[in-house]
């Protein structure tokens, strides 16, 4: 009997619960009912502090809980005023000057153009080792050899010349430097609440922010709970009372969410879905600055003999992959930059399956004969392990040699990679900002971090050194487009497989201030309800 | 030479062994007996895939992707396919009838379709929209069938050869600690302690990382990690049989060591071992699927049913029958593994001889 009554207690127990929540669902919304926006964000974020994040992820929290001199438009991407109100610049297109408004923290403490200064010493200081320090290295006369410790901090050409006016000098004339300001490598923050705690800064309940939002809650692999922040300069612009991001990695549950009304937005659906999310009436497809390509160890044999890498790569087809397997109407890429409006995408090659024979064969591997064993790396994914299969088939049956693939978690795969310890690997890059610099410079360069093949050819690096110091402009892409020539055409250094293209569904008849754009960049403050 | 033997009422009785006794039993067991054709079932078409009337299990077709399963062939199938895509596609504009433009793209396609020739991995070339899934195909158009029987052939030897390894090493070396004793079982029980600390799937990960990824090194080092419990169980068996009469039996006839454990303590336990060997193929064969997933198991274009298990849950709610074919198989297999495995304990039980 005793056993009877319990059985019944967790019965009821159960039900109750169940009705509890049905009728939390159910409730019909008040007028007066706060405008929440749900995301998923795919992963938990390595950390909130600018200097120490480098994924999308993170990206997203940095956008919504703080910001930079300047902002991003939604739609367009370009500068938008942000902490600094106007900008102006001399006519060497060198020194740049920013007017900046009297913002405060959210606690209220002001932040003045030291602010600024100080905190972009902390991100360039050795001691933060920011993985993202070179994107100011680059560009700011002096940061490079600061943060590569050769110098102290009194060399980077940045300066507070009053109160609420900030200077820098670039080394030269990169016309993308104001788009790059965008970007957490030129994260402002607030060094008073950094002193007082240290590395604890980023708890809910120490942190200071200057963004559109205010952090609330994080709790790791739950949730991170974001309210409008009412010291905003511009909180009249924002029109989300709250905004919650999901850690959700599985992409079942996720557009489980997203049908049930849980999540706004999602960016992926499981591969097996695509076709029929495609039909969605939410579904937004566009032309993202990314490209899927694979990486060759070009300091092992056989993949130090271009003629090797040309084989491989020209025996791929790229039509049939993006129509086939990958089926997101990706773009064939033929060249490392993906197209922009003043840089149409590079054709450096062609595939051609007898030409791939006949390079294989005088590189000393005639019909596969004596192939070294060879392994495709990759980071466990599903659509990577496809693309993976489809390429090993089709070296089998163009090449005649036998490859075997496997994956690795994401972390092990970088560290992989970035010690030369693989045959080919996938790799995938967006721009960090809209120029092919962010390719060609950071990803082929002989001495660049993410050169993890360690490509070197001096004639190519001449030339980016040359487009460096030219100003924007037709004959400045001209020298680009002649490396990328040299690099894809000649050396074949990479393959590139397609550029990408970013798939979203979010319902825009419900949310406005969104837009497709290039970099998927999409700042939270400008999403309102309609 | 038959040994005869007559009872108390004087009558002729023929002796019966231990193991024609228990085949006796075993056959009257129905479900053991279902579980064991269905065992043999399965080996028999792993064994003779190569020479079945299927198609390769890594030959990619891709067009022929995610058919769904069907005795029509592929052709008619993507046709209808995307004769449906595009109604649908015409509903949500809102239009009840195909234009003419749809229309002659879906007559294209039934053309190019009849005509379409592919040359294989294998080198011949045929109208490949004539090909048949029954099954259906995989997200890259390969044959579910074959990779099901494929992927059977790598499963079912994985738990058998694992199974089998861990039952060899750890019925041995329990059974010697067990009846040694002494200082030998402290120090063989010590070593299996310290290998039950550590965690075996740390443990097949490092093997598998410095010895290299193939299968069978995935076999060796599940073996090495997985007859500790086999041997556990054994020696206590062992030390609950060393002191019983037939062994003090045995050893007053001067029987030696090897005699005893092997002729006399080994056969009594196997009761004990066979349940328990065959309750471990499921196991590896699950260990297996998990390692793969962790991409340390079987490394594509070869597949295991853990792999397909896998690569069918993320297209579960679009193309369900990639995970219901690989499950079924699976788990028609392991049943019988356990129906079989029940069955040989009841008919290898010394104690039940007297019933049935």
């Amino acid at each position: 009997m005793k056993k009877f009554l319990f059985a019944f207690l967790i019965v009821a127990v159960a039900f109750s619960a169940f009705a509890n929540g049905g009728k939390e669902n159910a409730a019909p919304a008040a007028a007066s009912e706060p405008v929440v926006f749900n995301y998923n964000n795919g992963t938990e974020p390595q950390s909130l502090d600018p200097a120490e994040i480098q994924g999308v992820p993170e990206h997203n929290v940095y956008m919504s809980l703080f910001e930079g001199l300047v902002t991003y438009n939604p739609e367009t991407l370009a500068a938008e005023p942000g902490l600094a109100k106007s900008w102006e610049v001399s006519d060497d297109g060198l020194t740049w000057t920013f007017h900046l408004r009297k913002a405060n923290w959210s606690d209220g403490t002001p932040i003045t153009a030291q602010t600024v200064v100080d905190s972009w010493l902390r991100f360039l200081s050795p001691e933060t080792a920011a993985v993202y320090a070179y994107l100011p290295g680059m560009i700011i006369d002096g940061a490079a050899d600061y943060n590569a410790g050769k110098t102290g901090p009194e060399s980077v050409a940045i300066k507070a010349v009053d109160d609420y006016t900030f200077q820098f000098k670039l080394n030269g004339p990169a016309p993308y430097a104001l788009g790059m300001l965008s970007h957490y490598a030129f994260a402002v923050v607030p060094l008073h609440v950094i002193e007082k705690f240290g590395s604890k800064w980023t708890r809910p309940e120490n942190i200071v922010t200057n963004g559109p939002y205010k952090l609330v809650e994080w709790q790791p692999h739950d949730k991170i709970v974001m309210e409008k922040n009412p010291s905003y300069w511009d909180a009249a612009s924002v029109k989300l009372d709250k905004l919650v991001f999901y850690p959700i990695e599985d992409e079942n549950t996720a557009l489980n969410m997203y049908k049930q009304g849980d999540l706004d937005w999602i960016e992926t659906v499981p591969d097996a879905q695509l076709d029929s999310m495609k039909l969605d009436p939410t579904y937004h497809v566009n032309a993202a600055f990314i490209t899927y390509y694979y990486e060759f160890n070009t300091t092992k044999a056989p993949f130090d003999n271009a003629d090797v890498r040309k084989a491989l790569s020209m025996s791929i087809n790229r039509q049939e992959l993006v129509d086939k397997v990958t089926r997101g109407g990706q773009f064939p890429a033929f060249g490392l930059t993906p197209p922009l409006a003043n840089y149409p995408a590079v054709v450096a090659f062609k595939e051609d399956a007898a030409k791939a024979k006949e390079l294989l064969a005088k590189a000393g591997y005639p019909n596969g004969q004596g192939f070294p064993k060879t392994t495709i790396l990759y980071n466990t994914s599903e659509g990577h392990k496809k693309i993976a299969e489809y390429v090993q088939q089709k070296w089998k049956e163009v090449l005649n040699i036998d490859v075997t693939i496997e994956n690795q978690e994401w972390a092990t795969y970088l560290d992989n990679r970035q010690h030369q310890n693989f045959d080919v690997a996938r790799a995938g890059w967006q721009g960090d900002y809209v120029d092919p610099n962010t390719f060609l410079t950071d990803l082929l360069y002989s001495t660049a971090g993410n050169n993890d093949g360690r490509y070197s050819n001096p004639e190519y690096d001449k030339l980016l050194d040359k487009a460096a110091t030219m100003p924007d402009g037709k004959a400045r892409m001209d020298v680009l487009r002649q490396a990328e020539e040299i690099a894809i055409g000649q050396d074949m250094a990479v393959i590139p497989f397609y550029y990408y293209t970013r798939s979203n569904w979010i319902d825009t008849n419900k949310w406005g201030g969104w837009y497709t754009n290039i970099l998927d960049v999409h700042p939270f403050k400008n999403i309102y309800k309609k | 030479m038959e040994t005869t033997v007559n009872n108390e009422l004087n009558q002729h009785v023929k002796g019966v062994s231990l193991w024609q006794d228990a085949w006796r039993r075993l056959r009257k067991n129905k479900m053991a007996m279902f579980g064991l054709y269905t065992i043999i079932f399965y080996a028999v078409i792993s064994l003779s895939a190569p020479i079945l009337p299927i198609y390769s299990y890594k030959q990619q077709v891709l067009g022929h992707q995610f058919l769904r399963p069907s005795f029509k062939p592929a052709g008619q199938l993507i046709y209808e396919k995307k004769s449906k895509f595009l109604h649908a596609m015409a509903a949500k504009e809102g239009r009840t009838e195909l234009t003419a433009k749809e229309n002659q793209e879906l007559a294209d396609l039934k053309e190019s379709l009849a005509t379409e020739k592919k040359k294989l991995l294998s080198g011949e070339e045929v109208l490949v929209n004539n090909r048949v899934y029954i099954l259906g195909t995989d997200s890259l158009g390969r044959d579910l069938l074959s990779r099901i029987i494929y992927g059977g052939q790598v499963s079912i030897m994985i738990g058998l050869i694992g199974a089998l390894a861990s039952m060899l090493i750890g019925v041995v070396l329990g059974a010697l600690s067990g009846y040694i004793g002494g200082r030998f079982d402290t120090l063989m029980m010590r070593f299996v302690d310290i290998m039950y600390s550590l965690p075996y799937i740390l443990l097949v990960i490092i093997f598998m990382a410095i010895f290299g990824r193939n299968i069978a090194n995935l076999f060796f080092a599940l073996a090495i990690v997985s007859w500790l419990t086999v041997a556990r169980v054994v020696r206590g068996q062992v030390l609950s049989l060393k002191n019983s009469e037939f062994i003090e039996a045995a050893r007053s006839s001067g029987a030696g060591t090897a005699r005893i454990v092997f002729r006399h303590l080994i056969p009594n336990t196997s009761g004990v071992i066979i349940v328990y060997t065959t309750l471990r193929v499921p196991a590896f064969i699950m260990l297996e699927a998990f390692l793969s997933f962790l991409g340390l198991g079987v490394q594509a274009p070869f597949a295991s049913w853990g792999v397909l298990i896998q690569d069918g849950v993320y297209a579960m709610t679009t193309y369900p029958w990639l995970l219901w074919f690989p499950a079924a198989a699976m788990t028609l297999f392991l049943f019988s593994m356990n129906f079989l495995g029940d069955g040989l304990r009841d008919a290898l039980d010394p104690q039940s001889k007297n019933k049935l």
